[in-house]
């Protein structure tokens, strides 16, 4: 445990398993909501808001909510008054935010800047960096756990939670100003891009070997705790950059889940010869 | 058969549009207590927009819904009128489990709100009342489309309704599972619940619904005695062919 000796190594390790149980938790609703593509573009789009926070000297957390907003706006305006398709709008606007926040970095005096926030460095993380992550996961675990009977419906079959009563696009709307603040939150430790992965990665894990919506949740944040401790240790004695060190394990655990899934689906389908018959779903 | 005095949904020149085209005429429409009430007619020719619109998910362009004799505000989105959707447009791939499902029509509009322990009795029943009781932990991803077409008729039933609006039901049912949908349908009028099916199965239409309500190009065409609507003449104007009854 010798890296642990150091200050700057526990704060950065507090730091990513922060962010490494946020930001599974929030993945594995972002993948059953098929908004893995929004949340990769809002993790672009965010950057702009980062950056114009960075140059103002505000906080870039707060910054890159409201460019996620802004994202968020852009997009319905395109959608309901253009009528432009939903996954044009996303990557245009996320795309054209990105490289307004590529611009805004490239101001900074600080040439590194830009690498910085793109990939993160859990070794610079701040007494201050680490409170706002805990500070995070708190909120984000928390609004998921009361919000969990509303997602699981709207998830489900959204036309049904309308005619209960139930307002499908404010719910919608706090779950991605959750997974804005998980990306934000990730971006001292792991960069706003590699942010994604831990959203991605072990959400996808998960939905190969969960069988309910707790073994998911379950999964998922194992998934990426490991990725996230194994990965800070691995870059630290092997040297290697720690975002994409991160960031490659979750992936790899994707694959390994993939290979372990795939034949034990295949021999439980056989099992229920019912099931292809419900192609009437 | 004695009708109370008062419908328990009605339509007052309730009308749907999609941008400029009219998916629904102006439509006067009255359902009872224990009425099985089928909705038949061509594709595009207005059937799920009524049923939407009865249910709140299409605005109506203009009229009202009425339910309990009380204008709904060109809505019914409400507990008491439930809506069993068609089977392809919920997320059978995900492993939630049949009770959490089911329990999705007990949220109403308090979704922060963990369920009781009157909620989940309440799903209880509303499984044992479709015969899917054992199957409360299973995931949803694991069931056949028999199963399937249950749950969401118990997460209708859940919400202890006065009105069940069902979307073609019986759409890829195989004939046992169709006749186990239709018994449960029966058992349902038998206890005063009003239920509305949009049907593509003319011959059952006619023989397990006591009323057929026919619709072509948005406007009621006939409404009456399922026998007499869906004869074969009747059959004739409404699907433009004709078929031995």
């Amino acid at each position: 445990m010798e890296p642990f000796e150091y200050d700057f190594m526990v704060r950065a390790a507090v730091a990513t398993i922060a962010v490494c149980i946020a930001a599974p938790a929030c993945g594995v609703w972002a993948l059953s909501r098929r908004l893995v593509y929004l949340t990769d573009a809002m993790s672009h789009g965010m950057l702009a808001g980062v950056a114009g926070a960075a140059i103002i000297g505000g906080s870039l957390l707060v910054g890159g909510l409201i460019a996620a907003l802004a994202m968020a706006l852009f997009i319905s305006l395109l959608v309901v008054r253009a009528r432009v398709p939903e996954d044009g709008a996303i990557g245009v606007v996320g795309q054209g935010l990105f490289a307004l926040g590529v611009i805004g970095v490239s101001l900074q005096s600080e040439p590194r800047a830009l690498a910085h926030v793109l990939f993160g460095n859990p070794l610079t993380v701040s007494r201050f960096d680490v409170i706002v992550d805990v500070a995070v996961v708190v909120i984000v675990i928390g609004t998921l756990a009361v919000m969990k009977p509303a997602l699981l419906a709207t998830t489900f079959d959204a036309v049904h939670a309308r005619t209960v009563g139930m307002r499908v696009g404010l719910i919608d709307s706090a779950l991605l100003v959750v997974l804005s603040m998980t990306v934000v939150a990730g971006l001292v430790t792991v960069g706003v891009l590699m942010a994604v992965t831990l959203i991605v990665a072990p959400a996808v894990t998960a939905r190969m070997l969960g069988r309910s919506l707790n073994a998911m949740f379950a999964i998922a944040v194992a998934s990426g705790l490991m990725a996230g401790v194994v990965g800070l240790l691995v870059s630290y004695h092997a040297g290697l950059p720690t975002g994409p060190t991160v960031a490659l394990l979750a992936v790899a655990q994707v694959g390994v889940a993939a290979l372990w899934a795939h034949p034990a689906r295949a021999s439980r389908r056989s099992l229920i010869p019912d099931r292809a018959s419900a192609a009437a779903h | 058969m004695n009708r109370p005095a008062t419908p328990v949904l009605e339509t007052r020149r309730l009308s749907v549009t999609y941008g400029r085209r009219c998916a629904l005429q102006p439509t006067d429409l009255a359902v009872w207590p224990g009425e099985a009430v089928a909705i038949v007619g061509r594709n595009g020719s207005g059937k799920s927009s009524l049923l939407r619109a009865l249910c709140g998910i299409e605005p109506a362009a203009r009229g009202e819904v009425v339910l309990h004799a009380e204008s709904c505000h060109h809505t019914a989105r409400t507990v008491e009128v439930a809506y069993v959707p068609q089977r392809s447009e919920a997320r059978w791939d995900l492993p939630f489990s049949v009770g959490q499902v089911v329990a999705a029509g007990r949220i109403r509009n308090r979704w922060w709100r963990r369920g009781s322990r009157g909620d989940r009795d309440a799903v209880d029943t509303a499984l044992a009342a479709v015969g899917l009781g054992d199957l409360g932990d299973r995931a949803v991803s694991e069931l056949s489309g028999g199963q399937a077409q249950r749950v969401l008729l118990a997460r209708a039933l859940v919400q202890q309704p006065d009105v069940l609006l069902m979307d073609e039901p019986l759409a890829g049912l195989d004939l046992e599972t169709v006749d186990t949908v239709l018994a449960l349908i029966q058992r349902l009028t038998g206890r005063d619940l009003a239920v509305c099916c949009v049907l593509h199965e003319v011959d059952i239409a006619r023989g397990s619904f006591s009323r057929v309500v026919a619709l072509s190009g948005g406007v009621v065409v006939a409404d009456g005695p399922a026998a007499s609507v869906l004869d074969a003449d009747g059959i004739e104007s409404i699907f433009l062919r004709r078929v031995a009854v």
